[in-house]
């Protein structure tokens, strides 16, 4: 008996050795250890690395830029790290997409599991990070001590701006001085805009026009453009009153940001304008491009804002299957070559600003502070705590159309 | 003693009776349908209730839910959507506008239906056998093409996009916007694409109505009008009936068509409301909205079963006279057929053309200038680097995973409703039957968006997350109701006395099948495969979020290209719309089968 109990306490003892070694490995090798050691390694220490990784890279973006980027992150590094075109893609999904997906990969419910993913929506993006643990935040050590520390946590890789663009053909060219203008009956239906109800980017833009500070430059806007105080009627403050006269004016027939910057550019459109992603331009003729004005590039520009900015966030997952490949990728998105997907300088494409100040803005247009100045910049946590009370009264507006 | 030999023999006959209900091949198929599809149609439907009852991550940002738990019980999702402020502007008003657009496009569908139905079954009218092809085009072709062309088509620089439409363009005629955006376009769309559904419906109760009742209404001296009054339109109102009910539920669930006629206020229905609801991250308020679109289904397919059950039967195949008196158009037999055939060409050819004219513009809408880069050009950098479609990869990925997945889709399908039509028409009246055939019919009263974001679920729970496996299942489920129809119109059809003769010489059943009633009604059977083969390949909502981030589809990757580049997009339009019809054509010519016979037996 006496030696039975020995054996057992044996076996008890080298099984609980065993499972606390085999803890500790474990610690040790979690997602969140080796972010932590990537945060403080070079490329080539992460390149070596990610080279003793194996298996498929799925990157998930909100932006169609994505396949690019990963398109050539496997011709700068797929020989070394054993990717190819068809075992690294990148895929564009919306938001909301990417975390239904993301939670069934957690689930273990797919073979197929993504390594990182770029959100669009920062309000969103704050209530998965707290209430869930399907990402993970990564700083690339190359860049920690340049982007703007507001921008570190979740880490943002760009920003995208929506700017106010109208057609110049002709003498009723509808020239914006002051975003007051857009209520007034000789532009109704004639400003164009992406139903906020569908595009989350838009409705965050106006749930940020209610808040206190921007409601306070609308009501100067106001005095600035008619000469006296604003009158409130039933509002909350001068930020509500516009988004409801916006609205009452803007046309949502056209659902995409690209379509509206091709109308907007034909000779059809004179007396229109829009409200778009600059980026659109990009795919235009000079001899088209030439048929629109950004309002931010006249000389007066646009009395408070002329459009908005939204940021583009990346995250690692929280099961990928490659880390190190991962933060090795984060990286090189972090870099001038990284970003030419979206452009940068050196390119032609205007519209898209890394975080990373070393990366300046194409030719014509002008760096991220300048873009600070003048548009209205997404602030998460307003968003979080305001979205369901602005998205109510922008729908009810909507309805009323 | 005697307690013992009741219960001996109580056993004895239970084990007779299972062993002759298990020795009929038509109880294992009913018994197999009825765990299967209550399993895959209900099990859908109590996620979706349970997510209506409870806290998802993104509902989190309403105050009222702060610090609740993810997965905690609540009711604020039901309160908010039916008895809130913001009821009437989420729910109230977009239901209306739902049933308004519904009714009408109802009625649209069995006025142009019924009246072709009527011309060319019952009338001399010209070009018949012409008509009776190009008439099912519509249906054929996605909802969305139609209204997509319908914007090409009566846009005009007035209205809308300030665009001009190629109506304009040729003509300068300008349409009112209520004629190209909103309630009324919506309605004529839908209404246009279900037409041909009217037309098999209507049209194959009159092609086998008994010619002596007509006959001898005339005998009687009855005027036409009194005839059509009296005797043809009471013999086809079960006809009118369903057809108003299964068009007004696809319209109910219809998305892409108010989505892309919305015009410059929007139009709102219950759809696009809940795919707003979905793209936020609110569950819960989304599927409220699906489940009264499958409470709507229900009461319809509760009315269509009280209605075609309590009619007054009118037999309309007999063994008398097969002979059908014309009526006699005389000029206007030629005036019908210029005006059918303007309207065929309206609605069938033109939006081919409208696709491939907006392919080869350099700028959208604008028809001086055209160029084939969009379809040629190996290395066009422009528009997110989309190249020419056919130099483009992803599109024959696409192609090749579309073919795959509606081939594997029409086989299970057609297969199940072949099985599900035999057995229902063997064991026609018993509870078993009818619990299977509705059990078969209820995923078309499913909204496809809904029934996709409930078998998200499923593939998850079954490790089938993002597999071409999990497409192929939830295709197979949702077009099961046409194979299905089908299956059990063609078995309805046949004698009880064809398959008595082999049961007599002892032949087995796969045989039966296989040699004797798969041969007889094989162009009905082929139809029943032809319709799921359609369905999937023209279908998004369904796909769409199950297939996000691992496969392309035709239709996904066309949602995602009419973001990019218009050209593009409708280069890739023409193409599904081309390969679905040519496959149609392919399979007619082939083996006689085609979509109408699926439909109408």
């Amino acid at each position: 008996m006496k030696k039975l109990l020995s054996v057992l306490l044996v076996v008890c003892l080298v099984a609980g050795f065993a499972f606390a070694e085999g803890q500790g490995e474990k610690a040790a090798d979690t997602i969140e250890s080796k972010i932590e050691a990537g945060q403080k390694m070079t490329d080539a220490e992460l390149l070596e690395l990610a080279k003793q990784e194996t298996g498929a890279f799925y990157v998930y973006g909100n932006t169609s830029r994505i396949a690019k980027a990963v398109s050539n992150f496997v011709a700068k590094y797929g020989a070394e790290l054993g990717l190819t075109e068809s075992n690294a893609v990148g895929t564009k999904m919306n938001d909301t997409d990417i975390y239904t997906t993301l939670f069934q990969e957690a689930a273990g419910a797919s073979n197929k599991v993504a390594s990182m993913v770029m959100i669009q929506d920062g309000a969103q993006l704050s209530i998965y990070r707290q209430n869930s643990s399907i990402m993970l935040n990564y700083v690339p050590s190359t860049v920690a001590d340049k982007v703007d520390s507001n921008d570190l946590v979740p880490l943002v890789h760009q920003y995208i701006n929506k700017l106010f663009i109208w057609n110049n053909i002709g003498d009723n060219a509808p020239v914006i001085t002051n975003v007051w203008q857009l209520t007034e009956a000789a532009l109704k239906d004639k400003v164009f805009f992406k139903n906020p109800a569908a595009e989350q980017v838009n409705m965050n833009f106006l749930i940020m026009c209610t808040s206190d500070a921007w409601a306070a430059k609308l009501a100067q806007a106001y005095k600035d453009y008619y000469g006296k105080d604003i009158e409130l009627g039933s509002y909350k403050n001068a930020g509500y009153k516009w988004v409801a006269e916006f609205i009452a004016n803007v046309n949502f027939s056209i659902s995409s940001d690209s379509t509206i910057c091709k109308t907007m550019a034909k000779a059809d459109s004179e007396g229109c304008l829009g409200l778009f992603v600059l980026s659109k331009t990009r795919d235009l003729d000079a001899s088209l491009k030439a048929n629109l004005t950004v309002g931010a590039f006249t000389e007066q520009q646009v009395n408070p804002f002329s459009g908005f900015m939204y940021p583009m966030y990346v995250q690692m997952t929280a099961k990928c299957p490659r880390p190190y490949t991962t933060m090795l990728f984060i990286n090189y998105l972090m870099s001038s070559e990284g970003f030419t997907p979206w452009g940068g300088a050196g390119t032609d494409i205007l519209g898209a600003y890394s975080t990373n100040p070393e990366i300046g803005a194409a030719e014509g247009d002008q760096p991220i502070n300048f873009w600070k100045d003048c548009l209205v910049a997404e602030d998460a946590s307003y968003i979080m705590v305001n979205k369901s009370a602005v998205t109510d009264f922008v729908n009810a507006e909507i309805a009323k159309k | 003693m005697n307690e013992i030999t009741k219960t001996a023999v109580h056993k004895r006959k239970l084990k007779y009776r299972v062993r002759d209900f298990v020795s009929k091949p038509e109880n294992i198929i009913l018994s197999i349908t009825v765990v299967v599809l209550g399993f895959f149609t209900i099990y859908p439907l109590l996620l979706l209730l349970k997510d209506t009852l409870t806290v998802n991550i993104a509902d989190l940002l309403y105050p009222e839910l702060f610090g609740k738990k993810v997965g905690s019980l609540t009711t604020f999702h039901w309160k908010r959507m039916l008895f809130s402020n913001m009821s009437s502007t989420y729910f109230w008003n977009p239901l209306k506008n739902a049933v308004l657009m519904s009714v009408l496009a109802s009625f649209i569908a069995i006025l142009y239906g019924g009246v072709v139905a009527f011309l060319i079954t019952r009338t001399d009218m010209k070009f018949k056998k012409f008509f009776s092809t190009v008439f099912i085009f519509p249906y054929i072709m996605p909802s969305w093409t139609i209204a997509t062309f319908w914007k090409n088509f009566f846009q005009n620089p007035y209205i809308g996009s300030y665009q001009s439409g190629m109506l304009y363009w040729l003509t300068g005629i300008c349409v009112p916007e209520k004629f190209v955006y909103g309630l009324v376009p919506c309605a004529i769309v839908l209404g246009l694409h279900y037409a041909p559904f009217a037309y098999i419906l209507i049209g194959g109760i009159l092609r086998n109505m008994d010619a002596n009742l007509e006959e001898a209404a005339t005998i009687l001296k009855a005027s036409r009008a009194k005839i059509i009054r009296r005797i043809t339109l009471p013999i086809v109102m079960p006809a009118l009936l369903s057809t108003f009910l299964l068009v007004f539920s696809s319209s109910m669930s219809a998305y892409a068509v108010p989505q892309f006629l919305g015009g410059a206020s929007g139009f709102s229905v219950l759809t696009t409301t809940l795919k707003q609801f979905i793209n936020s991250g609110w569950y819960g308020q989304g599927y409220i909205m699906s489940i009264f679109m499958i409470l709507f289904g229900l009461i319809i397919l509760g009315i269509n079963q009280y209605v075609t059950g309590s009619r007054k039967n009118f037999t309309t195949v007999t063994g008398k006279s097969g002979q059908i008196s014309y009526i006699k158009l005389g000029v206007w037999k030629y005036i019908a057929a210029a005006i059918l055939v303007v309207l065929c060409v309206f609605c069938s050819f033109m939006p081919l053309v409208s696709f491939a004219l907006e392919s080869c513009t350099d700028i959208p809408g604008v028809y001086s200038n055209l160029t084939l880069k969009y379809w040629i050009d190996p290395g066009f950098p422009l528009n997110n680097g989309l190249h020419g479609l056919f130099y483009e990869p992803q599109v024959w990925a696409a192609f090749r995973n579309s073919l795959v997945l509606s081939i594997s889709c029409s086989f299970i399908a057609g297969t199940m409703g072949i099985l599900i039509g035999y057995a229902v028409s063997k064991r026609r009246g018993s509870k078993l039957a009818k619990l299977a055939d509705n059990l078969a019919f209820l995923p078309y009263l499913m909204p496809s968006m809904a029934l996709g974001a409930a078998f998200l679920a499923i593939g998850a729970k079954m490790g089938l997350s993002k597999t071409m496996g999990l497409l192929v299942l939830v295709g197979s489920i949702k077009y099961l109701p046409f194979a299905s129809r089908s299956g059990i119109n063609a078995m309805l059809q046949l004698s009880g006395e064809i398959e008595e003769a082999a049961i007599i010489v002892n032949v087995p059943w796969y045989k039966r099948m296989l040699r004797i009633i798969f041969p007889i009604q094989k162009s009905t059977f082929i139809s029943g495969y032809l319709l799921p083969f359609t369905s999937c390949m023209r279908e998004l909502s369904l796909f769409t979020l199950l297939s996000s981030g691992s496969i392309y589809l035709m239709t996904t990757l066309l949602e995602y290209w009419q973001v990019w580049c218009d050209q593009s997009a409708n280069a890739l339009n023409l193409l599904i719309v081309v390969t679905v019809l040519a496959i149609n054509l392919l399979v007619n010519k082939l083996t006689g089968a085609s979509i109408d016979k699926g439909v109408g037996g």
